[in-house]
């Protein structure tokens, strides 16, 4: 059998593309449905000072505003309420002065999401002197 | 029909989502937060590298980067992050909303404690994670 030699004509040789552009599919697919989006996050800053200043802050400061976290809700000038309340009672006093200090006392069982509530409804009415303490 | 631009399309995706992709995550994923949609919003230019984010979930569990330690071991971390930083680096406390408050006093005491006076605590703004939903 004589051996044949090919003949280039000048053509580039066919490449089969089908497979590989079904693979890159699948992994596009794939990227596409774990990517995960993140929440937005936000910070609720606040001044935490030490446990025994709390007496000397009240002497010097006289627009206190005293709010207290309780595991049903929040006591606010006195009156227990809930967190509309809280938000229209904040708002009041934020009309007369927004460097006024609140004072926000927790008790050691309620919720930590009462806390950020609260530091929630000062940073939105503006109020940005805020303490924490632990009651 | 000419597959090159769809291709390099294709790879350029890919390559995104391989580079975007996390496959572990750094966080606690079992923390729930509170949402705080007035809060400062987080991003990189507010979170500089010396930021130290303290994870405290719904049973007390004190982590940073999901790795669990305990309160004398948090201390450590704190004395060495002052004596390199000074205290002025933001401290933030991802603490899940259903923690009771006398777990994140312990967090805030032991940052008193230190030196560190002004603390932030992680809110949800905006929910774009699936899937997230309080309980």
């Amino acid at each position: 059998m004589a051996y044949q030699r090919k003949q280039n004509k000048g053509e580039s040789p066919k490449l089969d593309m089908t497979p590989m552009i079904d693979v890159v599919f699948q992994l596009l697919i794939f990227f596409v449905v774990t990517l995960k989006q993140e929440d937005i996050l936000s910070k609720l800053s606040a001044a935490r000072p030490a446990p025994n200043t709390d007496e000397k802050i009240k002497d010097q400061q006289p627009d206190l505003i005293n709010v207290i976290v309780a595991p049903q809700g929040f006591i606010f000038n006195g009156r227990p309420m809930r967190l509309p309340e809280l938000d229209r009672g904040i708002e009041r006093l934020s009309g007369y002065s927004k460097s006024a200090m609140v004072i926000i006392k927790c008790t050691a069982d309620s919720p930590h999401a009462f806390l950020v509530q609260v530091l929630d409804v000062c940073n939105k009415h503006g109020m940005t002197n805020l303490s924490i303490f632990s009651m | 029909m000419d597959m090159t631009p769809m291709i390099d399309v294709v790879f350029q995706l890919i390559i995104f989502f391989v580079v975007t992709l996390k496959m572990t995550t750094d966080v606690n994923p079992d923390i729930v937060l509170e949402d705080g949609k007035h809060g400062v919003t987080l991003t990189q230019d507010n979170m500089p590298p010396s930021t130290l984010e303290i994870e405290l979930d719904r049973s007390g569990r004190i982590s940073i980067h999901n790795a669990t330690m305990t309160p004398a071991m948090l201390r450590t971390i704190l004395k060495n992050r002052i004596n390199r930083h000074g205290n002025e680096f933001p401290v933030l406390i991802r603490a899940d909303r259903r923690t009771q408050h006398e777990k994140v006093r312990k967090v805030m005491d032991i940052c008193t404690e230190s030196g560190i006076w002004k603390l932030s605590f992680l809110a949800i703004q905006e929910h774009k994670a699936k899937g997230n939903a309080k309980n």
